[in-house]
Protein backbone atom coordinates (compact mmCIF):
# COMPACT_ATOMS: atom_id res chain seq x y z
CA UNK A 1 0.00 0.00 0.00
CA UNK A 2 0.97 3.19 -0.74
CA UNK A 3 1.57 6.38 1.87
CA UNK A 4 -1.30 7.99 -0.12
CA UNK A 5 -3.37 4.83 -0.23
CA UNK A 6 -3.51 5.09 4.11
CA UNK A 7 -6.55 5.43 5.36
CA UNK A 8 -6.28 4.13 8.70
CA UNK A 9 -4.45 6.00 10.70
CA UNK A 10 -1.42 5.13 12.76
CA UNK A 11 -3.20 5.59 16.14
CA UNK A 12 -5.57 3.15 15.40
CA UNK A 13 -8.78 2.33 17.17
CA UNK A 14 -9.42 2.80 20.65
CA UNK A 15 -12.24 2.42 22.76
CA UNK A 16 -14.32 5.69 24.03
CA UNK A 17 -17.57 6.38 26.45
CA UNK A 18 -19.07 3.71 24.89
CA UNK A 19 -18.29 3.64 21.44
CA UNK A 20 -14.89 4.06 19.70
CA UNK A 21 -12.86 6.11 17.66
CA UNK A 22 -10.48 5.29 14.79
CA UNK A 23 -8.04 7.17 13.41
CA UNK A 24 -8.21 8.26 9.71
CA UNK A 25 -5.52 9.50 7.15
CA UNK A 26 -6.79 11.41 3.93
CA UNK A 27 -6.06 9.50 1.16
CA UNK A 28 -4.60 12.37 -1.01
CA UNK A 29 -1.13 14.61 -1.64
CA UNK A 30 -2.47 17.58 0.24
CA UNK A 31 -4.93 18.85 2.56
CA UNK A 32 -8.71 19.25 1.53
CA UNK A 33 -12.05 20.84 2.73
CA UNK A 34 -13.58 18.17 5.24
CA UNK A 35 -16.36 19.42 2.44
CA UNK A 36 -14.43 17.15 -0.14
CA UNK A 37 -14.09 13.60 2.23
CA UNK A 38 -16.69 10.79 2.57
CA UNK A 39 -16.69 8.54 5.03
CA UNK A 40 -18.37 5.87 3.08
CA UNK A 41 -18.87 2.83 5.08
CA UNK A 42 -17.23 1.36 7.79
CA UNK A 43 -16.95 -2.49 8.93
CA UNK A 44 -15.96 -4.02 12.07
CA UNK A 45 -14.96 -7.79 11.86
CA UNK A 46 -17.10 -7.97 8.73
CA UNK A 47 -20.49 -6.72 10.57
CA UNK A 48 -21.54 -3.34 8.72
CA UNK A 49 -21.56 -0.32 11.44
CA UNK A 50 -24.51 2.09 11.28
CA UNK A 51 -22.45 5.82 11.20
CA UNK A 52 -25.77 7.70 11.93
CA UNK A 53 -24.77 9.00 15.32
CA UNK A 54 -21.09 9.30 14.04
CA UNK A 55 -19.08 12.40 14.29
CA UNK A 56 -15.53 13.32 13.29
CA UNK A 57 -13.07 15.25 15.07
CA UNK A 58 -10.26 17.11 13.74
CA UNK A 59 -8.00 19.40 16.29
CA UNK A 60 -11.18 21.16 18.05
CA UNK A 61 -14.14 20.16 15.39
CA UNK A 62 -16.37 17.88 15.65
CA UNK A 63 -19.17 17.37 13.43
CA UNK A 64 -21.62 14.80 12.49
CA UNK A 65 -20.79 13.78 8.62
CA UNK A 66 -23.41 16.42 7.41
CA UNK A 67 -22.06 19.25 9.22
CA UNK A 68 -18.73 17.92 7.40
CA UNK A 69 -20.06 18.00 4.13
CA UNK A 70 -20.81 21.78 4.57
CA UNK A 71 -17.26 22.46 6.07
CA UNK A 72 -15.49 24.41 2.85
CA UNK A 73 -12.93 26.25 5.26
CA UNK A 74 -11.67 23.81 7.27
CA UNK A 75 -8.64 22.01 6.35
CA UNK A 76 -7.54 18.25 7.07
CA UNK A 77 -4.09 18.74 6.88
CA UNK A 78 -2.82 15.90 5.47
CA UNK A 79 -0.13 14.76 7.82
CA UNK A 80 -2.43 14.64 10.39
CA UNK A 81 -5.42 11.90 11.22
CA UNK A 82 -8.78 12.77 11.68
CA UNK A 83 -11.31 10.45 14.04
CA UNK A 84 -14.15 8.83 13.39
CA UNK A 85 -16.27 8.54 16.34
CA UNK A 86 -19.04 5.85 16.63
CA UNK A 87 -20.80 6.36 19.74
CA UNK A 88 -23.29 3.23 19.50
CA UNK A 89 -20.17 0.62 18.90
CA UNK A 90 -18.87 -0.48 21.72
CA UNK A 91 -15.46 -1.90 22.11
CA UNK A 92 -13.07 -2.73 25.01
CA UNK A 93 -9.16 -2.30 25.13
CA UNK A 94 -7.02 -5.12 24.84
CA UNK A 95 -9.82 -6.52 22.08
CA UNK A 96 -8.23 -7.53 18.57
CA UNK A 97 -10.94 -6.82 15.70
CA UNK A 98 -10.75 -6.10 11.82
CA UNK A 99 -11.43 -2.86 10.90
CA UNK A 100 -12.44 -1.56 7.13
CA UNK A 101 -12.32 1.96 5.94
CA UNK A 102 -13.85 3.44 3.01
CA UNK A 103 -13.02 6.89 2.03
CA UNK A 104 -14.39 9.04 -0.72
CA UNK A 105 -12.41 11.87 -2.06
CA UNK A 106 -13.70 14.59 -4.49
CA UNK A 107 -10.82 16.61 -5.22
CA UNK A 108 -12.01 20.56 -5.81
CA UNK A 109 -10.29 21.51 -9.09
CA UNK A 110 -10.30 18.03 -10.57
CA UNK A 111 -13.96 18.18 -11.74
CA UNK A 112 -15.07 14.42 -12.73
CA UNK A 113 -12.47 12.74 -10.57
CA UNK A 114 -13.78 10.75 -7.55
CA UNK A 115 -11.20 8.63 -5.62
CA UNK A 116 -12.48 5.51 -3.68
CA UNK A 117 -10.45 4.40 -0.98
CA UNK A 118 -11.42 1.20 1.31
CA UNK A 119 -8.29 -0.22 3.77
CA UNK A 120 -8.68 -2.91 5.87
CA UNK A 121 -6.41 -3.52 8.92
CA UNK A 122 -6.50 -5.65 11.87
CA UNK A 123 -6.32 -3.65 15.34
CA UNK A 124 -6.04 -4.00 18.90
CA UNK A 125 -8.21 -1.34 20.89
CA UNK A 126 -6.38 0.90 22.54
CA UNK B 1 2.77 48.63 -8.05
CA UNK B 2 6.09 47.53 -7.71
CA UNK B 3 7.94 46.95 -11.14
CA UNK B 4 9.75 43.43 -12.00
CA UNK B 5 11.30 42.18 -14.81
CA UNK B 6 9.74 39.33 -16.52
CA UNK B 7 11.21 35.89 -16.14
CA UNK B 8 11.38 35.48 -20.16
CA UNK B 9 13.69 38.34 -19.96
CA UNK B 10 17.10 37.16 -21.21
CA UNK B 11 20.15 37.98 -19.23
CA UNK B 12 22.84 38.97 -21.53
CA UNK B 13 25.52 36.19 -22.63
CA UNK B 14 25.39 32.11 -23.76
CA UNK B 15 21.91 30.24 -22.28
CA UNK B 16 23.62 27.16 -22.31
CA UNK B 17 26.13 28.95 -19.55
CA UNK B 18 24.20 27.71 -16.71
CA UNK B 19 24.93 31.18 -15.22
CA UNK B 20 22.71 32.74 -18.06
CA UNK B 21 20.09 30.26 -18.96
CA UNK B 22 17.30 28.51 -16.95
CA UNK B 23 17.71 27.62 -13.53
CA UNK B 24 16.72 24.23 -11.92
CA UNK B 25 15.26 23.38 -8.76
CA UNK B 26 13.17 20.98 -6.78
CA UNK B 27 8.88 21.09 -5.65
CA UNK B 28 8.31 19.19 -2.53
CA UNK B 29 5.62 17.55 -4.08
CA UNK B 30 8.63 15.19 -5.31
CA UNK B 31 8.90 14.14 -1.61
CA UNK B 32 4.90 13.26 -1.02
CA UNK B 33 5.31 9.91 0.13
CA UNK B 34 8.06 10.77 2.65
CA UNK B 35 5.55 13.74 3.86
CA UNK B 36 2.74 11.39 3.94
CA UNK B 37 4.74 8.62 5.91
CA UNK B 38 5.81 11.36 8.56
CA UNK B 39 9.62 10.53 8.26
CA UNK B 40 10.42 14.28 7.56
CA UNK B 41 8.27 17.08 9.13
CA UNK B 42 8.57 20.30 7.27
CA UNK B 43 12.44 21.33 8.91
CA UNK B 44 13.49 17.82 8.55
CA UNK B 45 12.37 18.11 4.74
CA UNK B 46 14.20 21.27 4.41
CA UNK B 47 17.27 20.43 5.66
CA UNK B 48 17.73 17.38 3.80
CA UNK B 49 16.87 19.10 0.71
CA UNK B 50 19.38 21.38 1.34
CA UNK B 51 21.83 18.88 2.67
CA UNK B 52 21.55 16.89 -0.75
CA UNK B 53 22.14 19.78 -2.75
CA UNK B 54 18.92 19.18 -4.20
CA UNK B 55 18.08 23.28 -3.82
CA UNK B 56 18.78 26.10 -2.98
CA UNK B 57 15.48 26.91 -5.53
CA UNK B 58 12.17 25.01 -3.81
CA UNK B 59 8.30 24.84 -4.70
CA UNK B 60 6.12 24.23 -1.89
CA UNK B 61 2.89 23.59 -2.19
CA UNK B 62 0.73 25.38 0.18
CA UNK B 63 -1.88 23.22 1.28
CA UNK B 64 0.98 20.29 1.57
CA UNK B 65 2.99 21.47 3.57
CA UNK B 66 1.71 24.25 5.86
CA UNK B 67 -1.00 23.41 8.42
CA UNK B 68 -2.57 26.62 8.62
CA UNK B 69 -2.82 27.24 4.82
CA UNK B 70 -4.60 29.16 3.25
CA UNK B 71 -3.89 31.37 5.84
CA UNK B 72 -0.61 31.76 7.91
CA UNK B 73 0.20 33.29 11.35
CA UNK B 74 2.72 35.72 12.14
CA UNK B 75 4.49 33.18 14.41
CA UNK B 76 3.92 30.72 11.46
CA UNK B 77 5.82 32.84 9.05
CA UNK B 78 8.69 33.75 11.23
CA UNK B 79 9.04 30.45 11.64
CA UNK B 80 9.40 29.24 7.84
CA UNK B 81 11.66 32.02 7.02
CA UNK B 82 14.35 31.44 9.97
CA UNK B 83 14.16 27.70 8.20
CA UNK B 84 14.60 29.72 4.84
CA UNK B 85 18.19 31.19 6.39
CA UNK B 86 19.16 28.45 7.94
CA UNK B 87 19.33 25.96 5.34
CA UNK B 88 19.84 28.69 2.37
CA UNK B 89 17.10 27.79 0.28
CA UNK B 90 15.40 29.88 -2.08
CA UNK B 91 11.56 30.19 -2.04
CA UNK B 92 11.04 30.12 -5.80
CA UNK B 93 7.33 29.12 -5.82
CA UNK B 94 4.36 28.46 -3.93
CA UNK B 95 1.72 26.28 -5.04
CA UNK B 96 -1.98 27.56 -4.69
CA UNK B 97 -5.13 25.93 -5.49
CA UNK B 98 -8.37 27.02 -7.65
CA UNK B 99 -10.54 25.07 -5.08
CA UNK B 100 -13.75 25.90 -6.91
CA UNK B 101 -15.65 22.68 -6.78
CA UNK B 102 -15.70 22.70 -2.63
CA UNK B 103 -18.91 21.76 -1.52
CA UNK B 104 -20.34 18.08 -2.31
CA UNK B 105 -21.21 16.62 -5.62
CA UNK B 106 -18.38 18.78 -6.48
CA UNK B 107 -20.84 21.96 -6.55
CA UNK B 108 -19.01 24.93 -6.76
CA UNK B 109 -18.78 27.71 -4.56
CA UNK B 110 -19.71 31.60 -5.44
CA UNK B 111 -17.46 33.56 -6.99
CA UNK B 112 -16.81 35.77 -4.60
CA UNK B 113 -15.94 32.64 -1.71
CA UNK B 114 -13.19 31.98 -4.72
CA UNK B 115 -11.89 35.79 -5.73
CA UNK B 116 -11.63 36.06 -1.86
CA UNK B 117 -9.88 31.95 -1.12
CA UNK B 118 -7.39 33.02 -4.13
CA UNK B 119 -6.63 36.73 -2.16
CA UNK B 120 -5.84 34.65 0.96
CA UNK B 121 -3.37 32.77 -0.11
CA UNK B 122 -1.56 35.21 -2.59
CA UNK B 123 -1.35 37.38 1.03
CA UNK B 124 0.22 34.06 2.48
CA UNK B 125 2.59 33.87 -0.38
CA UNK B 126 4.04 37.24 0.46
CA UNK B 127 3.99 36.90 4.53
CA UNK B 128 6.01 33.68 3.64
CA UNK B 129 8.40 35.32 0.99
CA UNK B 130 7.12 34.00 -2.25
CA UNK B 131 6.73 36.13 -5.31
CA UNK B 132 5.70 33.75 -7.44
CA UNK B 133 2.61 31.70 -7.15
CA UNK B 134 1.21 28.34 -9.67
CA UNK B 135 -2.58 28.75 -9.29
CA UNK B 136 -4.96 26.56 -11.63
CA UNK B 137 -7.68 26.51 -14.77
CA UNK B 138 -10.36 25.87 -12.24
CA UNK B 139 -10.42 29.58 -11.70
CA UNK B 140 -13.01 30.75 -14.35
CA UNK B 141 -11.26 33.23 -16.45
CA UNK B 142 -13.76 36.06 -16.20
CA UNK B 143 -12.91 36.02 -12.26
CA UNK B 144 -8.69 36.79 -13.22
CA UNK B 145 -9.39 40.85 -13.30
CA UNK B 146 -10.87 40.97 -9.72
CA UNK B 147 -7.52 39.09 -8.43
CA UNK B 148 -4.53 40.38 -10.66
CA UNK B 149 -4.52 44.17 -9.26
CA UNK B 150 -4.39 42.43 -5.95
CA UNK B 151 -1.10 40.25 -6.91
CA UNK B 152 0.46 43.56 -8.50
CA UNK B 153 -0.14 45.18 -5.50
CA UNK B 154 1.16 42.76 -3.30
CA UNK B 155 4.55 42.35 -5.66
CA UNK B 156 3.24 38.48 -6.44
CA UNK B 157 3.51 36.93 -9.97
CA UNK B 158 0.75 34.27 -10.75
CA UNK B 159 1.47 31.44 -13.61
CA UNK B 160 -1.19 29.38 -14.42
CA UNK B 161 -0.35 25.82 -14.76
CA UNK B 162 -0.84 24.24 -17.46
CA UNK B 163 -1.67 20.34 -16.87
CA UNK B 164 -2.99 17.83 -18.73
CA UNK B 165 -4.95 17.46 -20.15
CA UNK B 166 -4.09 21.12 -21.15
CA UNK B 167 -2.07 22.15 -23.97
CA UNK B 168 -1.35 25.50 -26.17
CA UNK B 169 -4.18 25.07 -27.75
CA UNK B 170 -6.73 23.64 -25.54
CA UNK B 171 -9.69 26.16 -25.52
CA UNK B 172 -9.34 27.16 -21.75
CA UNK B 173 -5.93 27.59 -22.36
CA UNK B 174 -7.15 30.20 -25.58
CA UNK B 175 -9.16 31.68 -23.30
CA UNK B 176 -6.84 32.38 -20.51
CA UNK B 177 -4.11 33.91 -23.89
CA UNK B 178 -6.84 36.10 -24.49
CA UNK B 179 -7.21 37.43 -21.16
CA UNK B 180 -4.12 37.75 -20.41
CA UNK B 181 -3.66 39.59 -23.90
CA UNK B 182 -6.38 42.00 -22.65
CA UNK B 183 -4.72 42.22 -19.43
CA UNK B 184 -1.41 42.46 -20.48
CA UNK B 185 0.46 42.63 -17.13
CA UNK B 186 3.80 41.24 -16.37
CA UNK B 187 2.38 39.63 -13.40
CA UNK B 188 0.57 37.00 -14.97
CA UNK B 189 1.73 33.91 -17.00
CA UNK B 190 2.30 30.25 -17.39
CA UNK B 191 3.69 27.06 -15.33
CA UNK B 192 4.38 24.88 -18.18
CA UNK B 193 3.53 20.78 -16.86
CA UNK B 194 5.05 18.41 -19.10
CA UNK B 195 2.69 15.88 -17.98
CA UNK B 196 0.73 16.95 -21.50
CA UNK B 197 3.16 16.34 -23.83
CA UNK B 198 4.28 12.55 -22.80
CA UNK B 199 5.60 10.01 -25.42
CA UNK B 200 3.90 7.09 -23.69
CA UNK B 201 2.35 6.33 -20.06
CA UNK B 202 5.35 5.32 -18.20
CA UNK B 203 6.44 2.09 -17.94
CA UNK B 204 6.55 1.95 -14.24
CA UNK B 205 2.92 3.03 -13.78
CA UNK B 206 2.12 0.30 -15.77
CA UNK B 207 4.14 -1.92 -13.81
CA UNK B 208 2.80 -0.74 -10.83
CA UNK B 209 -0.90 -1.64 -11.96
CA UNK B 210 0.80 -5.19 -12.65
CA UNK B 211 2.44 -5.43 -9.15
CA UNK B 212 -1.18 -4.66 -7.76
CA UNK B 213 -2.44 -7.32 -9.28
CA UNK B 214 -3.97 -5.66 -12.96
CA UNK B 215 -3.84 -8.27 -15.83
CA UNK B 216 -2.33 -8.16 -19.04
CA UNK B 217 -5.13 -7.39 -21.25
CA UNK B 218 -6.20 -4.27 -18.83
CA UNK B 219 -2.58 -2.74 -19.61
CA UNK B 220 -2.86 -3.38 -23.57
CA UNK B 221 -6.28 -2.16 -22.96
CA UNK B 222 -5.21 1.28 -21.27
CA UNK B 223 -2.01 1.43 -23.93
CA UNK B 224 -4.43 0.92 -26.72
CA UNK B 225 -6.71 3.75 -25.55
CA UNK B 226 -4.78 6.56 -24.15
CA UNK B 227 -2.89 7.67 -27.30
CA UNK B 228 -6.31 7.91 -29.19
CA UNK B 229 -8.49 10.52 -29.93
CA UNK B 230 -11.03 12.45 -27.73
CA UNK B 231 -10.81 14.07 -24.41
CA UNK B 232 -9.36 13.10 -21.23
CA UNK B 233 -12.47 12.46 -19.37
CA UNK B 234 -14.50 10.65 -22.23
CA UNK B 235 -11.03 8.69 -22.49
CA UNK B 236 -11.79 7.52 -19.48
CA UNK B 237 -15.14 6.44 -19.44
CA UNK B 238 -14.82 4.38 -22.23
CA UNK B 239 -11.45 2.53 -20.40
CA UNK B 240 -14.00 2.00 -17.20
CA UNK B 241 -16.77 0.89 -19.54
CA UNK B 242 -14.75 -1.69 -21.60
CA UNK B 243 -12.72 -3.13 -18.39
CA UNK B 244 -15.52 -3.68 -16.35
CA UNK B 245 -17.54 -5.54 -18.90
CA UNK B 246 -14.06 -7.56 -19.70
CA UNK B 247 -14.23 -8.12 -15.70
CA UNK B 248 -11.57 -5.99 -14.32
CA UNK B 249 -11.15 -4.84 -10.54
CA UNK B 250 -12.17 -1.51 -10.07
CA UNK B 251 -9.24 -0.90 -8.30
CA UNK B 252 -6.81 -2.24 -11.13
CA UNK B 253 -9.44 0.21 -13.36
CA UNK B 254 -8.63 2.94 -10.72
CA UNK B 255 -4.58 2.23 -10.84
CA UNK B 256 -4.41 2.30 -14.32
CA UNK B 257 -6.81 5.11 -14.98
CA UNK B 258 -4.51 7.80 -13.27
CA UNK B 259 -2.61 8.16 -16.12
CA UNK B 260 -5.61 10.08 -17.89
CA UNK B 261 -5.41 12.74 -14.99
CA UNK B 262 -1.46 13.15 -14.94
CA UNK B 263 -0.45 12.85 -18.91
CA UNK B 264 -1.17 13.51 -22.21
CA UNK B 265 0.28 13.12 -25.84
CA UNK B 266 -0.37 16.56 -27.24
CA UNK B 267 2.73 17.60 -29.58
CA UNK B 268 6.52 18.70 -27.39
CA UNK B 269 6.79 21.19 -30.06
CA UNK B 270 3.70 23.26 -28.84
CA UNK B 271 5.15 24.22 -25.60
CA UNK B 272 7.36 27.00 -28.12
CA UNK B 273 3.95 28.56 -28.35
CA UNK B 274 3.99 29.63 -24.63
CA UNK B 275 7.52 30.48 -24.19
CA UNK B 276 7.37 34.00 -24.12
CA UNK B 277 5.31 34.07 -21.58
CA UNK B 278 6.36 30.82 -19.42
CA UNK B 279 7.37 32.33 -15.67
CA UNK B 280 8.33 29.15 -13.94
CA UNK B 281 8.21 25.43 -14.64
CA UNK B 282 7.56 22.18 -13.65
CA UNK B 283 9.50 19.54 -14.68
CA UNK B 284 7.43 16.88 -14.46
CA UNK B 285 8.70 13.01 -14.95
CA UNK B 286 8.15 10.00 -13.53
CA UNK B 287 11.51 7.62 -13.64
CA UNK B 288 14.96 8.71 -14.93
CA UNK B 289 16.94 5.58 -16.05
CA UNK B 290 20.53 5.26 -15.78
CA UNK B 291 21.41 6.74 -19.10
CA UNK B 292 19.70 9.93 -17.51
CA UNK B 293 16.44 9.61 -19.94
CA UNK B 294 13.05 10.07 -18.61
CA UNK B 295 10.53 6.89 -19.57
CA UNK B 296 8.01 9.12 -20.60
CA UNK B 297 8.44 12.86 -21.48
CA UNK B 298 10.63 13.82 -23.97
CA UNK B 299 12.45 16.04 -22.40
CA UNK B 300 15.60 16.37 -25.29
CA UNK B 301 12.99 17.59 -27.65
CA UNK B 302 10.67 20.38 -24.73
CA UNK B 303 14.05 22.07 -22.80
CA UNK B 304 15.88 23.44 -25.78
CA UNK B 305 12.79 25.25 -27.13
CA UNK B 306 12.67 27.20 -23.77
CA UNK B 307 16.30 27.90 -23.06
CA UNK B 308 16.55 29.04 -26.87
CA UNK B 309 13.57 31.14 -26.44
CA UNK B 310 14.93 33.16 -23.34
CA UNK B 311 13.12 31.79 -20.47
CA UNK B 312 15.66 32.40 -17.19
CA UNK B 313 13.32 31.07 -14.49
CA UNK B 314 13.18 28.13 -12.53
CA UNK B 315 12.37 24.37 -13.75
CA UNK B 316 12.00 22.69 -10.70
CA UNK B 317 11.89 18.42 -11.08
CA UNK B 318 8.25 17.30 -10.12
CA UNK B 319 8.78 13.48 -9.19
CA UNK B 320 5.18 11.42 -9.53
CA UNK B 321 5.84 8.25 -9.13
CA UNK B 322 4.66 8.58 -5.83
CA UNK B 323 1.48 8.22 -6.93
CA UNK B 324 2.11 4.53 -7.89
CA UNK B 325 5.30 3.39 -6.61
CA UNK B 326 7.62 4.11 -3.61
CA UNK B 327 11.34 4.62 -5.57
CA UNK B 328 13.94 6.96 -3.73
CA UNK B 329 12.59 10.18 -4.74
CA UNK B 330 15.77 12.06 -3.12
CA UNK B 331 17.34 10.11 -6.25
CA UNK B 332 15.12 10.57 -8.82
CA UNK B 333 15.01 13.88 -8.07
CA UNK B 334 19.39 14.18 -8.54
CA UNK B 335 19.31 11.69 -11.95
CA UNK B 336 16.15 14.51 -13.49
CA UNK B 337 18.10 17.44 -12.27
CA UNK B 338 21.17 16.59 -13.86
CA UNK B 339 19.49 15.71 -17.22
CA UNK B 340 18.04 18.79 -16.99
CA UNK B 341 21.61 20.73 -16.69
CA UNK B 342 22.59 18.28 -19.71
CA UNK B 343 20.27 19.50 -21.78
CA UNK B 344 20.90 22.71 -21.11
CA UNK B 345 24.20 22.94 -21.92
CA UNK B 346 24.23 21.01 -24.72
Amino acid sequence: MLPVERIIGEEGLAAREQGLRLAMRLPWYRSLPFSTVEVGALAIDGEAVDLADARVEFDDHSWTLAEMAEQIDAFWFVRDSAFLVVPGKAVAPGEDHAVTLTLFVNPPYIPGMKRHNTQTAQLRVQ
Amino acid sequence: MTTVSTATAARPGNPKDPANGPQVGVTLYSFTNEWLSRQFDLAGLMREVAARDLGPNIEIIGFQNFKEFPDVSDAFADHFKGLIAETGLNPVSLAVNSDRFLRPGQTPVEDEFLVEYHKRQLRSAKKLGFDLVRYQFALPVHLLPEIVPYAEDLGVRMGVEVHAPMWARHPAVLAYREMYEKLDTPYLGWIPDFGGTARAIPPSLLDAARAAGARESLIDLVQEIWPGEGASHEKIGRLRERALADGHAPEHIQAVGLAFFILSNHDPKSWAEMVDRTIHIHGKFYGVNDDGIEEAVPYEEILPLFRDGGFTGTIVSEWEGHAYCTADAFEQVRRHQAMCRRIFAS
